[in-house]
């Protein structure tokens, strides 16, 4: 496996104004808090395949007017990166979140989430509606449709003969090859052309983490299909959802799949793919801008 | 009373889709519906002076999203004309069984002037009903003075305001009035309008209303607990904008003053005032800022924002030069300035506007000095690496634009305009220019494959964009000539630089942003150089990277000052590195930020320099010998820039990496008071810069 010396990290546009870790079964979560506006913007870790700086694009515009706070997933940046499958359970996820409203003071908040972050979403506005005021899920990774072509489809337990494509989605070639992996699934994740940037920076980002921690989070519980359905149709807060129509890793079915159960309302980004906050980063942050505002 | 026949109505762009009457104690109402939506905008009638058409320009576009009712009122249009029953009172219960008939639950109602009474009226009193309120041109109180009544000797302007001259002299009266409602130049349209609508009714309704009307709702105003938006003109000379304004601030409601505009902004800006009242009923009104201020197109004077480049201290001199020169050809052009620190010493020192968001900018100064090592700067990568800084920088952008029209947007270098711009070129709302004195990023030898594949890759994106959205750079404007561009191409299959340059681009010649020195003894004796010294002046521009370089040169000194015994070096820290930092040497002069040192430069025997542009161009315009240290890594500096000297056959290029200190010190005994035969540099690119520039104003 190769492991690259991490990165130094480029210099931000907006530092925090308040940084701090919640502790919750011996596993510490880091979570920033910027800027003193309302309401307040919770944008939510994704798979610990990358931290919080995912959301770097967004940060600096939201929090001229909003308070923002993010937080790293456990398994990746600052926070602790336990390697028990149980730790990532999406109910886990949602509870740091909750410890990181409670540690920032915050009583209700607009989550913002990306693809697999999704899940902890839905968990948080269908359980805790009090605490949510809104819902932005960004090429969510819902199981309310299917993916359209073979990915995360392969023997994820056995050794392949090949790996070639999806067949990187394996614990055997995370293990050998775990920067290979990364760049694929990056290169999937930004099908845009000139994404250079955005692809090295989420590879870059992987390599924070190890393939054991990802491997953790591949036997984790999820939210499934019934289980999604149930939830959205609980969500009681305005719900946005914006969806890349060049996701190649979830597909555009999902997006619109979780609009349709959550009565939310859907902008499908033309041309985007898995990761429109990052390619497109002004176009999503006006969008999220007018969300958040219309909830005044 | 002259009677004219009622003019036909003209083809209406929308047309009810429920009409009825609604009789109370036998006054007959005529109401109207347009719409389906969900919620429901009700425009109230105002002074029967004139009826619901003078919504007309409001309801075929709101009918496009809410479900839109308006009414005449009693004395106007097709509602009844009685001699009595004009109190407020009335107004107010016609509006309540208007309501009741069209199945009204929840609506929004919006007043304009008089109107602006029942407004209130049903806000406090059915606050069941009225779910916002919007009041165009209101007042909380006004009351007819006794003379109203009787004969009044004069007729001029407000004497007409009478209800003897009224009867006697309607019609004058009439295109009186509405000159002054809509006092905006170029009115005729919306006073004919108002005209015809008063000649729908009798100066005999207008003064029995007035017997009964009564303008006071003052001890309502604690009961509004619904959301209000006010709107008012700044020129409104019927009810002024005190009046609103004062209004707005007892109902503790936002208030937006439309500069510019007269008393019926609804008829004369309803493109704004439909927007507005779209907004509110969508999302009611926002709570900051109390206070927001449109102007109108006409009322607006011209402004620029000038986006200038913190990268290096070299743009802020040719960006003043060119704002200097567009002053020049349009003298009522105001220029805010978006910049950052150092830029914004040579903005404050000349005495330009800087725009306050300017302080809000994300530094990107800070972030390419961290960038920085020893005399090194990978300026293609640390330029990546601040793709954060620069999304940050544009949203900023973009919100001073959004809020605040400027007919003009000059950017020179400012990469997050010009990116993110072709990214989203709807988000263009005023004319652009771009000027830049590179084009093309270009790898450096030990970058690799990778990065020869990452520039261009960059430089193809660039080149799609313009190649898909032409509109958006409207001068694409070169600070240099055809041949100070670098002939490679842009990366494999793709074309050469100056070719494509040459297509896209105008040429201003170079911009030095002063004249050249005329009389050369004299600017040193100013400056306190004797004639017998031999003046060295050493500095690294604006940039903080720079300090490396000091020190090498200052090591030099001792040896250079052995081989030239007249040398008097003087070492300019620039702004951004402390000159305690710095070492010191018996002689050695070592100076923080310099106004003028272009001054400095002009008059030195050497400067020794790094290989920026601006400075370099500098001392080739006033012929000086120098010695240049290209940054390592530094594509701009060892491409473009040295390409560009070569040509003026300008200046002694040095490797950092070889260059010891004996070596400097041979170089500056050399090269010091050495004539020199560079080619000229042109003193009007700035003038041409801004004849480009002036076109799109």
């Amino acid at each position: 496996m190769t492991v690259a010396e991490r990165v130094r990290e480029q210099t931000r546009a907006r530092y925090p104004d308040e940084e701090g870790y919640v502790e919750r079964d011996g596993v510490r979560v880091f979570w920033e808090s910027y800027g003193e506006g309302k309401p307040t913007v919770m944008l939510l870790p994704t798979w610990s395949i990358v931290h919080s700086r995912v959301w770097k694009l967004q940060i600096p515009y939201l929090a001229r007017r909003c308070r923002v706070v993010t937080f790293d997933p456990r398994g990746n940046g600052k926070s602790d990166r336990p390697l028990e499958a149980s730790a990532y359970d999406e109910h886990e996820l949602a509870a740091d979140a909750l410890t990181v409203l409670d540690a920032t003071e915050t009583e209700r908040a607009v989550l913002v989430s990306l693809s697999l972050g999704a899940h902890r979403a839905l968990l948080l506005a269908a359980r805790h509606p009090n605490r949510v005021a809104g819902a932005v899920f960004i090429c969510p990774s819902v199981p309310l449709a299917l993916r359209p072509g073979d990915q995360f489809s392969y023997d994820f337990e056995e050794p392949l003969g090949a790996y070639h494509g999806w067949a990187k989605v394996n614990r055997h070639y995370w293990l050998v090859d775990f920067r290979g992996f990364l760049e694929f699934f990056f290169s999937q994740m930004f099908t845009e052309p000139h994404s250079t940037k955005q692809i090295e920076d989420c590879v870059g980002w992987g390599l924070e983490t190890t393939p054991e921690v990802l491997i953790a989070t591949a036997y984790a519980a999820q939210v499934k299909k019934d289980q999604a359905r149930a939830l959205s149709s609980q969500i009681a807060c305005p719900v946005l959802v914006l969806q890349g129509t060049e996701d190649a890793i979830e597909g555009s079915a999902r997006g619109m799949a979780l609009a349709q159960a959550t009565g939310g309302r859907l902008v499908l980004l033309e041309g985007s793919g898995h990761g429109p906050h990052a390619r497109d980063p002004a176009r999503v942050n006006l969008l999220i801008r007018e969300f958040v505002e219309s909830l005044s | 009373m002259i009677v004219t026949e009622q003019a036909r109505e003209q083809t209406r762009a929308r047309y009810p889709d429920e009409e009825g009457y609604v009789e109370r104690e036998g006054v007959r109402i005529f109401w109207e519906r347009y719409g389906e939506g969900e919620r429901t905008i009700t425009f109230l009638p105002t002074w029967n002076i004139i009826h619901s058409r003078c919504w007309k320009a409001q309801v075929p576009y709101l009918a496009r999203h809410f479900r839109v009712v308006t009414f005449d009122p009693r004395g106007n249009g097709k509602s009844s004309r009685p001699e009595t029953g004009y109190a407020l009172e009335d107004y107010h219960r016609d509006a309540l069984s208007v309501l009741d008939a069209a199945g009204v639950q929840r609506t929004v109602v919006v007043g304009f002037s008089d109107g602006t009474y029942p407004a209130i009226t049903l806000a406090a009193l059915a606050p069941e009903l009225v779910e916002g309120v919007v009041l165009i041109g209101a007042e909380a109180e006004s009351e007819n003075p006794e003379e109203f009544w009787h004969r009044r000797d004069g007729s001029e302007g407000w004497d007409k305001f009478n209800a003897v001259y009224w009867l006697e002299h309607y019609e004058e009266f009439l295109g009186w009035f509405f000159a002054q409602v809509s006092s905006e130049p170029h009115s005729t349209k919306q006073i004919e309008d108002s005209v015809g609508w008063g000649l729908d009714t009798t100066p005999e309704i207008l003064v029995a209303n007035e017997r009964e009307f009564e303008r006071r709702i003052t001890l309502l105003l604690a009961r509004v607990r619904c959301p209000v938006l006010a709107i008012h003109g700044l020129e409104d000379t019927v009810v002024e904008p005190e009046h609103g304004i004062s209004l707005a601030r007892e109902l503790g409601a936002p208030i937006v003053l439309l500069e510019g505009s007269g008393h019926g902004p609804q008829m004369r800006d309803p493109v704004k005032v439909n927007g507005l009242l779209q907004e509110f009923v969508e999302s009611g009104p926002s709570p900051e800022p109390r206070v927001r201020t449109w102007t109108r197109a006409a009322s607006r004077c011209r402004r620029a924002l000038y986006v200038s480049s913190p990268i290096g201290l070299g743009h802020a001199r040719r960006d003043v030069a060119i704002a200097k020169e567009l002053r020049k050809l349009h003298p009522d052009l105001q220029i805010d300035w978006l910049a950052q620190h150092p830029v914004t010493a040579v903005l404050e020192a000349e005495g330009e506007r800087i725009h306050p968001a300017s302080a809000e900018l994300a530094n990107e100064s800070g972030h390419i000095e961290s960038e920085s090592a020893e005399h090194d700067l990978h300026v293609f990568q640390a330029w990546r690496r601040m793709d954060e800084i620069l999304v940050a920088n544009f949203m900023l952008f973009h919100d001073v634009v959004r809020d605040d029209p400027y007919d003009l947007w000059i950017g020179d270098e400012a990469w997050e305009v010009d990116y993110y711009l072709h990214e989203n070129p709807e988000l263009k709302s005023a004319a652009y220019v771009w000027l830049t004195d590179f084009v093309g990023w270009l790898p450096m030898a030990d970058g690799g494959e990778r990065e020869a594949f990452l520039t261009a890759d960059y430089n193809a994106e660039m080149i799609e964009h313009i190649a898909r959205f032409p509109r958006v750079r409207d001068q694409a404007i070169f600070v240099g000539n055809p041949e100070d561009v670098v002939s490679e191409p842009f990366g494999p299959e793709l074309p050469r630089i100056r070719d494509w340059t040459e297509q896209h681009y105008d040429f201003a010649g170079y911009v030095t942003g002063f004249e050249p020195v005329a009389d050369r003894e004299r600017l040193r004796a100013e400056l306190g150089y004797s004639p017998g010294e031999q003046v060295c002046i050493v500095t690294v521009g604006g940039s903080g990277v720079g300090g490396q370089l000091l020190r090498r040169v200052i090591d030099a000194y001792p040896p250079a000052k052995e081989l030239v015994p007249e040398l008097r070096m003087i070492v300019v820290a620039g702004p951004r590195i402390d000159p305690a930092t710095l070492p010191e040497e018996d002689g050695l002069e070592v100076r923080s930020y310099v106004h003028d040192l272009y001054r400095h430069l002009a008059a030195c025997d050497l400067a020794v320099v790094q290989g920026g542009l601006t400075t370099a161009m500098e001392l080739t315009a006033n012929g000086r010998p120098f010695l240049y240290f290209p940054l390592r890594h530094h594509f701009e500096q060892n491409f473009h820039v040295r390409h560009r000297l070569e040509r003026y056959g300008a200046g002694r290029r040095m490797d950092f990496d070889e260059a010891t200190p004996d070596v400097i010190a041979l170089a500056i005994a050399e090269e010091i008071g050495r004539e020199v035969d560079y080619l000229p540099v042109e003193t009007d690119g700035a003038a041409r810069a801004a004849a480009r520039i002036a076109e799109l104003l």
